[in-house]
């Protein structure tokens, strides 16, 4: 009697674990306020990224490398996610990073990049401004040309592509 | 939606002469779900084969070879069959709450454009290249720039959202999240069909209401739904070839899904070496009349698993797509971590997700009749064995332990919940009908 009295209690437990109410719930809570706040959860440390990136994208081509600059330019402080998404959003491109996991900076990718994408950041090089949108700009270096005065070619010697040329 | 809508009815057509193939006995929900994921699994060889062949990806060109493997598999199942027949399993009242729930889990998984992080920087990602290219993009999965997309993981996922973007005539993340839904309705239709074959209508439709949730992966986008669904199969078709005299049908059903499960994810590869050595080990200790040796050679019967795996391990290690995992000396990480093995596994304890689920799985397999549990060897061998090789993944991990815990342990326990979940339901459900082994239980009525 008492093993039986166990065997149902813990079928009946295995029962209530194994379900989740979360799937249950969906079909009555505000799906449209969900999905807004889905659609916006990839986004939320900067919402005009997406349309900048596809803004980005209309305006290169396939087979286009393409350096991204983006406030912080930590790995972990938002330069990860700036990345990633460029990766995705710019699908047939080739994005480089300009910083690695570790912080370290990467000058040859700056150099090497056919296009520069500055997100909410100015960059002063000698470059053509292929497209200015969605808080950001989509730039096409010159190099060999003189820099603005005052300011060191960003790729040249051992001069960071980031700083100071690169500031929010 | 129309498309990831045609996809997925497209794949169920393809896959059912392959399952019909596999074993003419089946019916109902079990027939259904396998065909859904063997015509998963078959579009993914499809475009890997006219990738490999160098040949664009064009929609009309996927449908000539998708036609060409359906009326091969629909010569195929024209055998005659063979073994016990299998009733369909009947449906029940409770099965109306299982769908209500499946519904909820399909809202939730197409609430919006596809939003994980590891979707738009893994599994999508890949996709979306792939689109692109016309095919696998080799030179984007060699560039070092792109390593943390994880290039060296399988492609059936990326290469099933590929088949709804060629229907779709473009790339759309919006309503991929079908296809997480077929996978785990997929996975419940057949745990349904199997439980249908061992306990009655009343208890069967209950676990497929409890397995509702646990097939299924709140990661939507990911290749943790799949993986579960492939390799959640895999366990249960493999324990009824063991089960029910070396079914052979049962055999190729696991063996299949087990492939395919590989094709997933890397831990779908750690899966189906955890599969080998637990038949092998059940095998080894079973009652019977052959030889110990000729016992072993049972896990043979999953050749079919690693002809499926092969393909894609061989491309990879042509293409030198590294592990990250096996980067720098793992063994060395390893033998630097094991004095804290203590500390790491109640890290893990203290982090494990659904702390609940795993404690009344603990009671049940106590509570439950020692031959019942003796009967279950199979699948508590596979689930401590992939737990094992989670932990020693945690061990040699180059990446910080405690973020990579964090960051994976959920969705790893996830994985292995599906089979445990089933065998310990039904030996506490066959126990308090009082039969523990009843095939073709629902043949009787309820108690």
């Amino acid at each position: 009697m008492l093993r039986r009295a166990l065997l149902l209690i813990a079928l009946l437990a295995l029962l209530v674990v194994c379900i989740k109410p979360r799937m249950l719930q969906i079909l009555f809570v505000d799906r449209e306020a969900a999905a807004r706040e889905m659609n916006g959860s990839p986004d939320r440390l900067w919402p005009l990224y997406p349309r900048f990136l596809e803004g980005v994208r209309a305006h290169t081509q396939p087979g286009d490398t393409i350096a991204i600059i983006a406030p912080g330019m930590a790995w972990d402080s938002g330069y990860s996610y700036a990345y990633y998404r460029a990766s995705y959003f710019l699908t047939g491109r080739e994005v480089l990073p300009l910083v690695t996991p570790e912080n370290e900076k990467l000058p040859q990718n700056f150099r090497a990049a056919r296009y520069i994408a500055a997100f909410e950041m100015t960059v002063r090089m000698p470059a053509e401004i292929v497209w200015q949108g969605e808080g950001g700009t989509l730039l096409r270096p010159v190099w060999g040309a003189v820099p603005p005065a005052g300011r060191p070619n960003p790729a040249g010697g051992n001069a960071s592509p980031l700083h100071p040329e690169a500031q929010r | 939606m129309t498309a990831a809508l045609i996809a997925i009815l497209s794949m169920t057509v393809l896959g059912l002469p392959i399952t019909l193939a596999v074993d003419r006995r089946a019916r109902g929900p079990l027939l259904v779900g396998a065909s859904f994921l063997y015509g998963s699994g078959a579009i993914f060889l499809i475009l890997l084969a006219v990738s490999v062949v160098k040949l664009r990806w064009t929609l009309p060109e996927v449908t000539l070879a998708a036609l060409a493997v359906f009326c091969a598999a629909s010569i195929l199942a024209k055998q005659p069959a063979t073994g016990k027949p299998q009733p369909a399993a009947r449906a029940h009242v409770f099965d109306v709450v299982t769908l209500f729930a499946l519904t909820g889990y399909a809202l939730y998984a197409t609430l919006a454009s596809l939003w994980e992080w590891d979707f738009w920087a893994i599994w999508g990602l890949k996709a979306r290249v792939f689109l692109e290219e016309g095919g696998i993009d080799w030179r984007f999965l060699g560039s070092r720039w792109n390593t943390f997309a994880h290039t060296d993981y399988p492609l059936l996922v990326p290469l099933n959202f590929d088949f709804v973007a060629l229907l779709n005539g473009s790339w759309s993340d919006r309503w991929l999240g079908l296809l997480c839904v077929a996978w785990g309705v997929g996975a419940v239709l057949i745990a349904r069909g199997l439980a249908a074959r061992e306990t009655s209508p009343f208890f069967a439709s209950l676990l497929g209401l409890a397995l509702a949730s646990r097939a299924v992966s709140t990661f939507i986008g990911l290749a943790e739904g799949a993986l579960i669904a492939f390799g959640g199969a895999a366990v249960l078709f493999v324990r009824t070839a063991l089960r029910d005299d070396d079914d052979a049908a049962a055999w190729r059903h696991g063996a299949l899904m087990l492939g395919f499960a590989a094709n997933c994810k890397n831990e779908g590869l750690a899966l189906l070496v955890a599969v080998t050595i637990a038949v092998a080990a059940v095998s080894w200790f079973r009652v019977g009349e052959t030889s110990r040796w000729r016992r072993l050679a049972t896990a043979t019967k999953l050749w079919p698993a690693y002809a499926l795996a092969a393909p894609w391990l061989i491309l990879r290690f042509t293409h030198v797509l590294p592990t990250d995992i096996a980067g720098g000396s793992p063994f060395s990480r390893l033998v630097a971590r094991l004095p804290h093995v203590h500390e790491i596994l109640g890290f893990l304890i203290t982090r494990l997700h659904d702390p609940w689920f795993w404690l009344v799985i603990l009671a049940g397999i106590l509570i439950a009749p020692a031959a019942a549990r003796r009967g279950e060897r199979f699948v508590f061998l596979v689930t401590l064995i992939q737990l094992l090789f989670y932990v020693v993944a945690y061990l040699a991990t180059p990446n910080d332990l405690h973020w990579h815990v964090m960051t994976s342990w959920s969705r790893l326990t996830a994985q292995a919940a599906l089979p445990i979940a089933f065998v310990v339901f039904l030996m506490l459900a066959n126990s308090l009908r009082g039969s523990q082994d009843a095939p073709h239980a629902q043949a009787r009525p309820d108690q």
